[in-house]
């Protein structure tokens, strides 16, 4: 028992004219060709005879028809029904291709590659962060911020710095403050820039880099200097964190990763990314019960009212027609275990404190100048 | 003599497409839907397909060509393009930081990197189709290098640049005659004869159609006003952002305001006017380019009508249109239902919009544009002297890397089928 004889070898043979190529040069053979037990092309100088197992079809239209032998550049064409049938009915693998099928397997390991790459990107790409930051120099730490600044202000509308000079002095003289007590922990870094823009939004930013960006909102909303000093104060605490730092390493790992299963590497997406994150994504629950530690601790060492800080987000909360996209609250959400920490941990005595004289509070309260 | 055949002379053989395109739409279908499960990985199987299909209806003198290419082979290209590129791209990211000095100019340093870069990946990718197609048996090739195609490319670009674009229709001819003149059929070598000059027309078409009427509008803007222009024809828009300007209501009634209006008017008519001479002047081109191309004594004749590649972008842009007013109705409709059963159904709107227009898009797509292009070119070339074809013989060079059109796909240049050769 062989199985080298096709099925429908004892069928009546088949023949049918045709053009063959040697696979050496393009010029036609007009040839005869004849399917018994075996394929044969014969014609003036052509003498072929092919064991019809081992013959594939190349993709044509019907009714022209293209066989060779498997992994040989010769070819037959044909255009006669009988015989592609003929074929069809005898050469089982007449259209097996080395490369088809495998779909299902192809859909499977795909995904399990996109969800594994998912996977890192969700989870590990922040552990990664909290690994590399402590390895971020400060000099390119400061240059990150230089170029993370500009794109932060297009995607806040690019709104224009506050200069009225008395005002510039007493938040400087604020800065000086804060920046002086945290000196005592030995906490506070040395080239700390603080600017304050006009927008209507009730937020403040820490950058890379010791940069922090109050917008006048919230200014505008505050009721005493303390409230204005103990929202910055937290952003100093993200600042002596490191938070923007990981922040913006966690956001281009993760969009990179993105735009890679998503199959978009010109990088397009992911400078957007970049900035969308460092804006509204807000830093872990952890990260922002440390800042707000450090900012009631910077507070009373300078002589500030601490729970102010619990104040501001309170009433701000409170304004929910006002609420935007980049609202302080949708990246700092307030919850009542929150402020009651905040208060706690100022202590009773902290609301009868001050920081800013009343002339500094007022020259603050017009940085902006006058309201358009 | 080739009576019975009615071709148009007797020493012409025609190229042929087979306009039955039974099976293109699951094929399209499924490549669409299958990338979509698979994050995009699927797009190099079905490219393959999409290429297997197209060159097997694509007869010359009655022999198609065959695509030999495997999905696995473009995959693999792609994950080598991406240990290639990613370092590329931390690179570029890491410069800005180790130099400051040169920050100011990342945008610009990335740009070139990526445009040589893309033009480098489109020669490979050429090579890789080009190897990968056989036309009786003979495996067609090219040779030349990818950096030099790069380089001519990156001048070519900075030279239309410098001269306002009027440079663009020689670029496309030095570059053209490259491609060809690298192009093998077997040991034939092509050759090309493009000339820049044969497509300054249509090209100028663009320059008299978008700007002819702003400079003659500008010239009787100047007339009017006795060539000396009121400098307070321009005042900022009240209550708008800085840099944002109106023309000056004092001059509404006047000839100047009318003709200021009316300039203003043709700047929004015309540059969108002049996109619509796109397909004309790829029509011009492709003809010019496929008469310009020899190979020994063969060569072909192209009779390709500009309306050819109309049609197929209109028919695409109704149906396009006709899709958008039903899903408009379909969503309307549903908003107004869920309204009435007080349930917000907007998210599962855009997901069901999403699934079912990406595929429709993929399916439309390549029916009517992409296979209506192919078959405008295709059958309207006739390959003159098909005689000597028999002198073609096949080279002894092997099928070389199927690694090469990776980058191409990563960097997102160039496409499963390039019209033209
Ligand atoms: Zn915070």
């Amino acid at each position: 028992m062989t199985s080298t004889i096709p099925p429908g070898a004892d069928a009546p043979p088949v023949e049918a004219a045709g053009r063959y190529f040697n696979g050496a040069s393009a010029r036609p053979h007009q040839v005869c060709l004849r399917l018994d037990g075996r394929f044969r092309v014969t014609g003036p100088g052509v003498a072929r005879d092919w064991n019809p197992l081992d013959l594939r079809a190349a993709d044509s239209m019907p009714p022209l028809m293209r066989v060779g032998p498997a992994h040989e550049p010769e070819r037959v064409e044909f255009s006669d029904d009988a015989l592609a049938a003929a074929l069809a009915a005898r050469c089982p693998d007449l259209h097996r291709r080395d490369e088809a099928g495998g779909v299902l397997r192809l859909v499977l390991w795909s995904v399990a590659a996109g969800l594994s790459v998912l996977l890192v990107a969700i989870l590990g790409v922040p552990h990664l962060a909290r690994l590399l930051v402590p390895l971020v120099p400060e000099t390119v730490e400061a240059r990150l911020g230089a170029t993370v600044e500009p794109q932060v202000l297009r995607l806040l509308g690019s709104p224009p710095a506050c200069t009225e000079a008395s005002g510039r002095a007493a938040l400087a003289r604020l800065v000086a403050r804060l920046a002086a007590a945290g000196q005592a922990d030995g906490a506070s870094p040395s080239d700390l820039a603080v600017s304050v823009r006009r927008q209507g939004t009730a937020n403040a930013f820490a950058l890379p880099g010791a940069r922090v960006i109050l917008l006048s909102g919230l200014i505008e909303r505050a009721k005493a200097p303390d409230e204005v000093a103990a929202v910055l104060a937290h952003e100093l605490g993200h600042v002596s964190a490191r938070d923007p730092t990981r922040s913006l390493i966690r956001a281009s790992g993760t969009s990179f990763l993105l735009s890679l299963i998503l199959g978009d590497l010109t990088g397009s997406t992911m400078i957007v990314a970049i900035g969308q994150a460092l804006l509204s994504a807000g830093y872990s629950r952890e990260a922002e019960r440390a800042a707000d530690a450090h900012a009631v601790g910077l507070m009373a060492r300078a002589g500030g009212n601490g729970a102010a800080l619990a104040d501001v987000l309170e009433r701000i909360s409170s304004d929910d027609d006002r609420r935007g996209t980049l609202d302080l609250l949708r990246t700092h959400p307030l919850t009542a275990e929150r402020a009651a920490a905040i208060r706690a941990l100022a202590g009773p005595e902290a609301p009868g404190r001050q920081i800013l004289s009343a002339e500094d509070w007022a020259a603050l309260k017009g940085i902006c100048g006058p309201s358009p | 003599m080739d009576v019975e055949t009615g071709r148009r002379a007797p020493h012409d053989a025609a190229v042929t497409f087979d306009p039955r395109l039974n099976g293109l739409t699951w094929l399209a279908l499924k490549g669409a839907l299958l990338s979509l499960v698979t994050f995009g990985i699927y797009r190099f199987w079905y490219v393959t397909d999409i290429r297997r299909f197209f060159w097997s209806r694509t007869a010359v003198d009655g022999s198609p060509a065959e695509y030999t290419g495997t999905g696995k082979e473009l995959f693999l290209g792609f994950l080598v393009a991406l240990a290639i590129l990613v370092p590329v791209y931390l690179g570029l990211f890491a410069l800005s930081f180790a130099a400051p000095a040169l920050a100011p100019f990342s945008v610009v340093i990335s740009f070139v990197t990526l445009f040589l870069l893309g033009q480098y990946a489109i020669y490979r990718g050429r090579r890789y189709r080009a190897m990968r197609t056989l036309w009786r048996g003979i495996r067609l090739g090219q040779d030349g290098s990818g950096l030099a195609y790069a380089a001519r490319a990156g001048a070519w670009w900075l030279l239309v640049f410098l001269t306002f674009g009027v440079a663009f229709p020689f670029m496309r001819a030095s570059l053209e005659r490259y491609r060809i003149n690298h192009t093998l059929v077997g040991t034939s070598r092509m050759t090309s004869t493009a000339r820049g000059r044969s497509v300054l027309g249509p090209w100028l078409l663009f320059y008299v159609v978008a700007l002819g009427p702003l400079i003659w509008l500008g010239l009787a803007l100047l007339a009017a006003a006795d060539f000396s222009l009121p400098t307070d024809l321009l005042v900022p828009r009240p209550g708008g952002k800085p840099g944002e300007t109106i023309l000056n209501p004092a001059y509404a009634g006047s000839n100047i305001g009318l003709i200021a209006n009316t300039l203003l008017f043709a700047t929004a008519v015309c540059i969108p006017a002049a996109l619509l001479l796109i397909p004309f002047y790829r029509a011009r081109e492709t003809r010019a380019f496929m008469r310009a191309a020899r190979l020994g004594g063969v060569r072909l004749a192209s009779s390709l009508r500009a309306r050819d590649f109309y049609w197929p972008y209109i028919v695409y842009g109704l149906s396009l249109l006709g899709i958008f007013l039903a899903l408009g109705f379909v969503t309307g409709v549903m908003v107004f239902a869920a309204q009435n059963a007080g349930v917000s159904v907007i998210h599962w709107i855009v997901i069901l919009a999403y699934l079912v227009g990406l595929p429709l898009f993929a399916v439309l797509y390549v029916r009517l544009v992409q296979a209506r292009l192919w078959a405008a070119v295709a059958t309207s070339t006739v390959v003159v002297n098909p005689e000597e074809l028999a002198a073609v013989l096949a080279s002894s060079r092997g099928a070389g890397s199927g690694l090469q059109e990776g980058l191409a796909d990563a960097l997102d240049v160039g496409g499963a089928l390039q019209i033209g050769l």
